[in-house]
């Protein structure tokens, strides 16, 4: 099951006899957001024993995949787990964006330090 | 720190101390390094009253032929207990400083402060020299042919092709060019970025480095950035970017070029703008990464909550086959 808000940002669910992996594409409307993204997603997949549910590599096309088997939902609570999940695409959007913001903000008061000097 | 500082601080502390009038003398040797590969070599040879400052220059040769020397000798010669070493320098560096340190007596605090800072500034002396020529060159040009004040668009007129372009390959494949014109001198920069995550942050902050100056600091010095493509001034020089850099021109003006005092501001600034603009892309990196990890260990904590708290005990209890025999561990 594919459901998709536009060509860059969409969720693949594949459900099977005992698991349901769930992809995500997260928005990359540029190299910077690229960028982010990528480092962003190394680094929870780095961290992929902490996060029980996390695949270490996600499926092509998407940029990052969890994998729920019975065992998680044996461990974890069911809807708790969808929450997280829910929770965890509103926030990566936001993350990025507001970390791409952040480097435009430092980047211009680097530069307006460095040229106000010139005086 | 948001600006990096043009003094060495070791430098600094080192001539700071040992021109206190409690200095006890002491055999020193100490290696310090400084931005562009540059590194000093602080040492008492032959006696403790004795200091030995040597620099090296990764592109001395191209200072040297920009009269580096006459421009240090003019710094330290008035100083009658500083022997300079130009010709027989330290082996292995490429100008030398020999300080008598009991012979040296100052007018005031001043004096002694002004001479600690002027040690200090050391590497920027040695790079002022390029610069120092492209803008006495510029005071020539524009007496020649003063600037045309109708020429608000900063054409380029047909004469300032044939100028030389000064050149300093301070670091391996990183070149400085400065080419002086009657109303303007331009300062290009060549660098590379060994990241290409570097890079791309590059490109947010070059493109803040012009639109600043259009926003808020009309003061400043006007900044072009081309990306990968070479700049026309020097064209002539670089064939082909092959080494995938990156070009940033700054225009000087003459507001930039007026006064003695302006002129060594601009210099002391300009230099350490490829260190400065590294360095903040560092920072920014480091920021992000700290960022990240934060978020993580946050997402870490929303997915713990859905954890079912279940202790081992009654999970074991809980599972039993269909004929009611229990699941039991083995060691």
């Amino acid at each position: 099951m594919m459901i998709s808000r536009n060509e860059n940002e969409r969720v693949l669910i594949e459900p099977s006899v005992n698991s349901v992996r769930v992809s995500i594409k997260i928005k990359q409307s540029d190299e910077i957001e690229n960028i982010l993204v990528d480092k962003f997603t190394r680094f929870l997949t780095k961290r992929a024993e902490n996060f029980l549910i996390l695949r270490r590599v996600p499926i092509e096309g998407y940029d990052i995949s969890f994998l729920l088997t019975n065992y998680h939902d044996e461990v974890m609570m069911k809807n708790k787990l969808v929450d997280f999940i829910i929770e965890f695409m509103e926030d990566v959007d936001k993350e990025i964006s507001e970390m791409k913001l952040f480097l435009n903000a430092r980047a211009r008061f680097v530069a307006e330090a460095y040229l106000s000097v010139f005086d | 720190m948001l600006q990096l500082e043009s003094t060495n601080l070791l430098v600094q502390e080192t001539f700071a101390n040992a021109f206190a009038t409690d200095y006890t003398p002491v055999s020193l040797d100490r290696t310090i390094t400084d931005f562009d590969f540059t590194t000093y070599h602080v040492s008492t040879p032959e006696t403790k009253t004795k200091i030995l400052i040597s620099i090296s220059i990764n592109c001395w040769k191209d200072l040297a032929k920009y009269g580096v020397l006459d421009l240090l000798t003019s710094k330290y010669s008035k100083y009658p207990f500083i022997q300079i070493l130009a010709d027989q320098p330290e082996a292995g560096y490429h100008f030398s400083l020999y300080i008598d340190l009991e012979q040296a007596s100052f007018e005031n605090e001043e004096a002694k402060k002004e001479l600690i800072s002027e040690l200090s500034l050391l590497k920027r002396n040695c790079f002022a020299a390029p610069f120092l020529k492209a803008f006495d060159r510029y005071a020539v040009l524009s007496k020649e042919q003063p600037a045309d004040p109708n020429n608000i668009y900063g054409e380029d007129s047909h004469h300032n092709t044939n100028e030389e372009v000064l050149t300093i390959n301070y670091r391996d494949l990183e070149s400085i060019y400065i080419t002086p014109s009657n109303d303007r001198v331009t300062v290009i920069f060549s660098t590379i970025f060994k990241d290409d995550t570097d890079q791309v942050f590059s490109k947010v902050f070059l493109q803040e480095f012009s639109d600043a100056r259009k926003r808020s600091i009309q003061k400043a010095p006007q900044v072009i950035n081309w990306h990968k493509e070479i700049p026309l001034e020097i064209r002539h020089l670089e064939k082909e970017n092959t080494d995938n850099k990156t070009y940033i021109t700054f225009v000087l003006f003459p507001r930039h070029l007026s006064t003695e005092e302006v002129r060594w501001n601009t210099i002391t600034h300009i230099q350490l703008f490829r260190s400065y603009f590294h360095y903040h892309i560092k920072i920014v990196k480091c920021y992000l990464h700290q960022r990240m990890r934060f978020r993580v260990s946050s997402f870490t904590k929303i997915l713990n909550r859905a954890r079912r708290d279940v202790d081992e005990e009654e999970m074991r209890a809980e599972r039993k086959t269909a004929s009611g025999r229990r699941f039991e561990m083995r060691a």
